[in-house]
């Protein structure tokens, strides 16, 4: 059964006081409660959340099932984010993160690979145009200017 | 107080009011299409369909949350507004599976029926259709059909607002949005059916009607709900075959525009299947059916050679009969058999005063008020109930008529009740329902088939002292009798059967009433 560390707690408690509306604060929550469970969000973990906000379980829901920044599903140690959009897309950022797939052995966006290490996506536009195409891993900054070799090295470099 | 003109009417609505609230002051709500917006709800203003044209404005307006300003000019029937909606309504329909056909909401569905006036007829979407789920089980009483949901979030405004209890939302985002209930825990609040009643689509339907009738093939007739003392205001939907549904009616003094699902179900007991058809006469061993006539003939009998000692008949009343039923035996009861013995059955003394905040109330009664009113007119108020238990031990009772219920699941102590009962030397039980218990009860009894409040014309008076006087819709067993016609039969009057229903109800006289209308 998930539950939040105390300083979560502390930090979902302040965040309610934060805002007018305290669905407000479902966002950060969220993003707190990611952090806290291996990058995913987990039913167990919303029904947590919905007890210690005073918020229904569906609010939340709903606000975590909107936004493609909350993964809805367990992920790797490294959860990788292709961006797709144009620009990226125009420069091989979809070709790019199929490789990446095809090397680590993961079927499509969203599953897991075997050692439980990577996981895939394709985002929308990073915002980064210039140096396309893109990847984000984790929340951490962005890998830019990509080629094969490159984005492997990468990869290969994380523990 | 502003006034407007809305396709040429000029019309005062109230300050704060919308244009959509002059519609249905206007009693106009059919001329605008609407599948968001419910009276009863807070205004989402999602659909985009109940567009108007403002005088001034140069770009259309909803209705539904657009305030009424002094002198405006409004129309809904120009070429603009028609050209928005029938466009608008093709946005509905892109990922709208159009399976009329085997839907359970055609007929009265408003999609359909908005199609049938604003539609493209030749769709120009040449993407496929979104999948979706399809009969998703959504708790004991509803069922969900995602890929007709329009999401109007009408049943998520629902859930929200009036039972407070959010087990409905909106998940995913664009065009793979689809309602649902957060880990598909199931939606069993007392309240879910309506969720079914308010959806304008066929998204939600009920599990108990699905499938069973088309909507067309059923006559609707207004009545109340007996299962509580609250009365809601019902439509009740039949056929020959017996009655099908019941579904709110909105009266803001009773209900609202809700009812409970345990009031839904109190169309079953009304049925032929559950209903005692004859009079039943046991006598030990020996068993005698008649017609209902002819057993309140022989119940008036017991009754007559108890007499020589009125003390020794009793009448024991529950609060399922109507005020001009209580006021016709009760008076009997004084005048011709001259007994004063007559006490009130309360069926649930536990649950009595218990209120759900909402609608529904532990007095499972639709006239325990109205019963004790007769009783206190004829001053038999102060009967308290173990006066009869002691009567009934020490075999003082010679003939017991009990008015019993008209619905036998809201009277969990029936089998304690009829022990008690039997300990008089005759019984004479009337009530709707058949029952294995009451059958078995070892003194002599006569059951008389009564009817049911769909059945007669009668009032009722709820909890709060509201009269309501509702009418015969249809006849289930049209030999059974009212307690006035017993009561007249006990006193040896001419009995008058003038209580048949005349075809009443608003469309009952129509075989087909199709195109009926949800919104």
């Amino acid at each position: 059964m998930f539950q939040l560390s105390d300083e979560g707690k502390a930090f979902v408690k302040k965040q309610l006081a934060r805002y007018e509306q305290k669905e407000s604060a479902i966002i950060p929550s969220l993003y707190r409660v990611q952090d806290e469970n291996g990058g995913w969000v987990s039913p167990e973990a919303i029904d947590h959340l919905s007890e210690l906000m005073d918020i229904p379980a569906s609010r939340i829901q709903e606000v975590m099932k909107f936004y493609t920044m909350f993964n809805q599903r367990p992920r790797g140690k490294y959860h990788v984010q292709v961006c797709t959009t144009l620009t990226c897309g125009m420069l091989g950022g979809r070709e790019l993160c199929s490789f990446l797939m095809k090397e680590h052995g993961v079927k499509g966006p969203g599953e897991v690979s075997k050692d439980g290490k990577f996981s895939f996506s394709h985002v929308e536009c990073l915002g980064s145009c210039d140096t396309a195409p893109v990847m984000q891993i984790n929340r951490e900054p962005y890998h830019e200017s990509l080629t094969e070799e490159k984005a492997l090295k990468i990869l290969k470099e994380l523990k | 107080m502003p006034k407007c003109t809305i396709n040429g009417q000029e019309i005062e609505v109230k300050p704060g009011a919308t244009i959509m609230d002059a519609f249905y002051q206007m009693d106009q709500k059919e001329k605008i299409a609407h599948y968001c917006y419910h009276p009863a709800l807070s205004i989402a203003g999602v659909c985009r369909l109940c567009m108007v044209e403002i005088e001034g404005n140069p770009r259309l307006q909803i209705a539904c949350n657009t305030v009424v300003t002094e002198g405006m000019k409004v129309n809904n029937d120009s070429e603009k507004v028609k050209e928005a909606v029938k466009w608008g309504m093709d946005f509905h329909l892109i990922n709208h599976p159009l399976d009329c056909p085997i839907c359970d909401q055609a007929g009265e569905c408003g999609l359909q029926d908005q199609y049938m006036a604003y539609g493209k007829y030749d769709p120009e979407m040449a993407e496929r259709k979104v999948k979706k789920r399809k009969v998703v089980d959504l708790g004991p009483r509803v069922v969900l059909d995602s890929e007709r949901c329009i999401l109007c979030s009408r049943c998520v405004r629902f859930t929200e607002e009036v039972t407070k209890t959010n087990e409905l939302g909106i998940f995913n985002r664009g065009d793979r949005a689809e309602i649902g209930t957060f880990e598909d825990r199931p939606l069993d609040n007392n309240y879910s059916v309506n969720t079914v009643d308010i959806c304008p689509v066929g998204a939600l339907t009920s599990k108990d009607f699905r499938f069973r009738q088309r909507v067309w093939l059923l006559k609707d007739a207004e009545t109340i709900c007996a299962g509580c003392s609250t009365g809601c205001n019902v439509d009740v939907y039949f056929n020959k075959e017996g009655v099908f549904r019941l579904k709110p009616r909105p009266n803001e003094k009773v209900n609202g525009h809700w009812m409970c699902d345990v009031g839904r179900d109190t169309y079953k007991p009304l049925n032929r299947d559950a209903r005692l058809l004859d009079a039943r006469l046991s006598e030990g061993s020996k068993v005698e059916y008649m017609i209902p006539l002819m057993g309140a003939r022989k119940a008036a009998e017991w009754v007559r050679e108890a007499k020589a000692d009125p003390k020794s008949v009793a009448l024991v009343l529950t609060g399922q009969y109507s005020n001009e039923e209580y006021e016709a035996i009760v008076s009997t009861f004084k005048a011709d058999v001259g007994s004063d013995r007559i006490f009130h059955w309360v069926n649930n003394p536990e649950t009595f005063e218990k209120f759900d905040g909402l609608l529904f109330r532990g007095d499972r009664n639709p006239n325990t008020k109205g019963l004790l009113q007769a009783m206190q007119r004829h001053g038999s108020l102060n009967n308290t109930w173990n006066e009869l238990v002691a009567a009934l031990e020490s075999g003082s009772v010679g003939t017991l008529v009990v008015a019993g219920p008209l619905d036998l699941s809201v009277f969990p102590d029936l089998g304690e009740k009829l022990a008690s009962f039997a300990k008089a030397k005759r019984v004479v039980w009337l009530s709707s329902g058949r029952s294995d218990v009451v059958d078995a009860c070892p003194s002599p009894l006569i059951q008389i088939p009564m009817r049911t409040h769909v059945e007669k014309t009668g009032t009722y008076v709820n909890h709060a002292g509201i009269a309501q006087t509702v009418h015969a819709a249809l006849a289930i067993v049209p030999k059974a009798l009212t307690l006035s016609e017993v009561a007249d039969v006990i006193a040896g009057r001419d009995v008058k059967r003038g209580n048949a229903p005349a075809g009443v109800g608003r469309r009952a006289q129509n075989e087909f009433t199709a195109h009926r209308g949800a919104l």
